[in-house]
């Protein structure tokens, strides 16, 4: 055993009590630094250390009703000028310019907020990538780095181009929802942004995450648009319009049971990542938007309307006056003249005559009840922007030759997706259901809509047989396809101009198909085709062409030839 | 008599030092791991935001490699395919 001695130990216990005073001082130190000092220091480490940021949200994904992507929201880095000194800047931005495009406005206007000393200088926002690359050498190169800055953003990416613009929309520089799906959905779709307190060390590394805001991701949107089925459509929407130097024109293909839109195209398209190039007027969707006597097509309205009110019987004969009927100080005509047609030819052959004498017959009562059970005169509250409500004239305004007018589809302005509605309810055996083109959200399924009945099954049954005829043997006979029973209905109506109808004419067909137990109903409006102007002979066609590619692709066989069926 | 007096003191002293030491200790290595923790997390966050936005641009890339267009243009003019005619399809019953 070592022995120490007393001065030893006193040495010791010396050092002990030294070391020890050195320990309570650390203590205290530390307890007076974040106890008593607490906010004086936490002050000084928040204002070296701590930064706040706005996280922004990302746009929800829009999907079609098979999960592929119709619009995508992607990171991408916009590029500004720190503007501290004028010539160094000018001198940046000729750099800058030859590496990216610009529009000579865009190219105006930085040199204008250059020249008038702007400390922040937008150059582009949202650059392509490799735009960014060339831009990112540049700033490597600068002297000063600081004046060429980047600043990350959401770009909205439509990977289809310009299929299903009009349904889809588009959003503006912001990421903001102008038009379309993009607008009315704007709310869900967008996103809340957050905001987060991050601690950062010297080295400029952050330690330490607070969310302050907690950030919503925009909820993806699932639509019932099929985009092969849309492709399609489009592309005989435009042969159709190109064959006839028409205006424009719109096809809405509906599934017949729950009315959820498949397919919507409005010619003219667009791209939707290139909307503040384009005009209000190709903007315009047609679909929702576009107002027009609905003529001949109109017809199943009002012979709906006499079956259900008891009015009258298919087999009953008006005579049809031999093209040539006056009523009150106006005359009505037909194309082609008939002496005598019972209901179900009247429909058939589209006597407007016909159609009159059934229109009297019912009343304007009873008829304008029907017109606003089919819901005319009010929106369809399917979920897109802009969408007209047509125009139904009170019944007080109604004259005494209105509901002769209106029996033909005049005296009455209608939307495709109105007239696509009203087609659906004899295909939905009597039922008004509400057009959607929302499947779900965020991949829960929205509820089915609610289905009103409007129509007895006697009706329909009757109404869906003599829209068979019109195409087998009536107006529609263009739109025939071998083995498959379609039921439809031309319509050719003037234009109203100036207040006066002039020889400008819409074209329409609306039908479905198969007819015994309908899966597609589709509306086709062509505006001001040149040429040939009938319904049957512009619209009609244009609805065989695609019903064929339907037929194809949803797996619909016609009874064709026994040699292409095989029993296993 | 003196020696006894002050060897308990001491001990007690010692245990206390060490005592205070150990959760200084403690302390200072809990901050320090939280610390370490922060930057490992805020390296997890950004892996995951790069891998999203990954994700996304590999998505879109996707969607525009399917853009129906470019697809058909493919088969048309490449691979000089035609769209099948109607009589061209065979059905086939399972009989039962």
């Amino acid at each position: 055993m070592i022995k120490i001695n007393k001065k030893e130990r006193n040495r010791a216990f010396i050092l002990f009590i030294l070391f020890s005073i050195w320990v309570l001082f650390i203590v205290y130190k530390l307890v007076k630094i974040q106890v008593f000092d607490y906010t004086k220091y936490i002050s000084k480490v928040k204002s070296q250390s701590n930064r706040i940021f706005s996280l922004h949200p990302k746009r929800g994904t829009i999907y079609d009703c098979n999960g592929d992507v119709l619009a995508i929201s992607i990171k991408t880095k916009s590029a500004f000028l720190s503007n501290k000194d004028k010539e160094e800047s000018m001198k940046i931005y000729r750099l800058l310019s030859k590496k990216i495009s610009l529009t000579i406005g865009e190219r105006r206007n930085i040199k204008k907020r250059i020249n008038k000393n702007r400390k922040f200088i937008w150059i582009k926002r949202k650059l392509e990538d490799r735009e960014y690359e060339k831009l990112k050498k540049i700033k490597n190169n600068l002297s000063s780095k600081s004046t060429l800055g980047f600043i990350d953003e959401y770009k909205r990416i439509y990977p289809q181009k310009d299929l299903a613009s009009h349904a889809l929309g588009g959003v503006g520089v912001d990421e903001q929802g102008l038009c379309g799906i993009e607008y009315s959905v704007d709310s869900l779709i967008r996103g809340k942004g957050g905001k987060v307190k991050v601690l950062i060390d010297a080295r400029g590394k952050i330690f330490e995450i607070e969310y302050l805001k907690q950030p919503v991701a925009g909820k993806d949107i699932f639509l019932s648009i099929d985009s092969s089925i849309q492709f399609f459509v489009e592309k005989e929407l435009k042969r159709t319009l190109e064959k006839f130097r028409a205006k424009k024109g719109s096809v809405i293909v509906m599934n017949s049971k729950d009315s959820s839109i498949l397919a919507m195209a409005s010619y003219p398209f667009y791209d939707p990542s290139r909307i503040k190039y384009t005009s209000q007027r190709v903007l315009k969707n047609t679909a929702v938007s576009f107002l027009y006597d609905p003529g001949s097509t109109f017809k199943i309205i009002l012979a709906s309307s006499a079956l259900e009110n008891g009015v009258c019987y298919p087999q009953q004969v008006f005579n049809c006056y031999n093209g040539i009927f006056h009523i009150k100080n106006r005359t009505i005509y037909d194309i082609h003249p008939y002496e005598r047609l019972t209901f179900e030819k009247i429909i058939i052959n589209s006597s407007n005559i016909g159609a009159a004498r059934i229109g009297l017959r019912l009343g304007k009562e009873k008829y304008y009840r029907t017109l606003k059970n089919f819901g005319f005169g009010s929106k369809t509250g399917i979920n897109l922007p802009a969408e007209e409500y047509g125009i139904l004239n009170s019944l007080k305004r109604w004259t005494n030759i209105s509901v002769a007018f209106l029996s033909f589809g005049y005296e009455i302005a209608v939307t495709p997706i109105q007239m696509v509605r009203a087609f659906n309810v004899i295909a939905a055996g009597g039922y008004l259901i509400k057009p959607n083109i929302l499947k779900g959200v965020d991949g829960i399924v929205l509820p089915k809509v609610r289905k009103i009945k409007i129509l007895s099954p006697s009706t329909v049954h009757i109404m869906t047989s003599i829209m068979i005829e019109v195409v087998k043997t009536g107006t529609g006979k263009q739109t025939k396809i071998e083995g498959i029973d379609i039921a439809g209905k031309t319509g050719t109506a003037k234009k109203l101009k100036n207040g006066r109808y002039e020889d400008y004419y819409v074209s329409s067909f609306g039908g479905f198909f198969p007819a015994q137990d309908p899966k597609i109903t589709m509306f086709i409006v062509i505006d001001e085709p040149k040429g040939k102007y009938y319904g049957g002979e512009v619209a009609a066609p244009l609805f065989k062409r695609i019903a064929k590619r339907l037929l194809i692709y949803l797996n619909i066989f016609p009874e064709l030839d026994k040699r292409n069926e095989i029993r296993i | 008599m003196k020696k006894n007096k002050n060897k308990p003191l001491i001990r007690v002293f010692i245990v206390v030092m060490l005592f205070v030491f150990i959760l200084l200790f403690i302390y200072s290595s809990l901050n320090l791991k939280n610390i370490d923790y922060g930057y490992r997390m805020h390296e997890l966050i950004l892996r995951e935001k790069v891998l999203n936005e990954e994700v996304d641009k590999l998505k879109s890339q996707k969607a525009s490699l399917l853009n129906l267009k470019r697809v058909e243009e493919i088969v048309k003019k490449r691979l000089n395919y035609q769209y099948p005619r109607s009589d061209q399809f065979i059905k086939i019953f399972e009989s039962k």
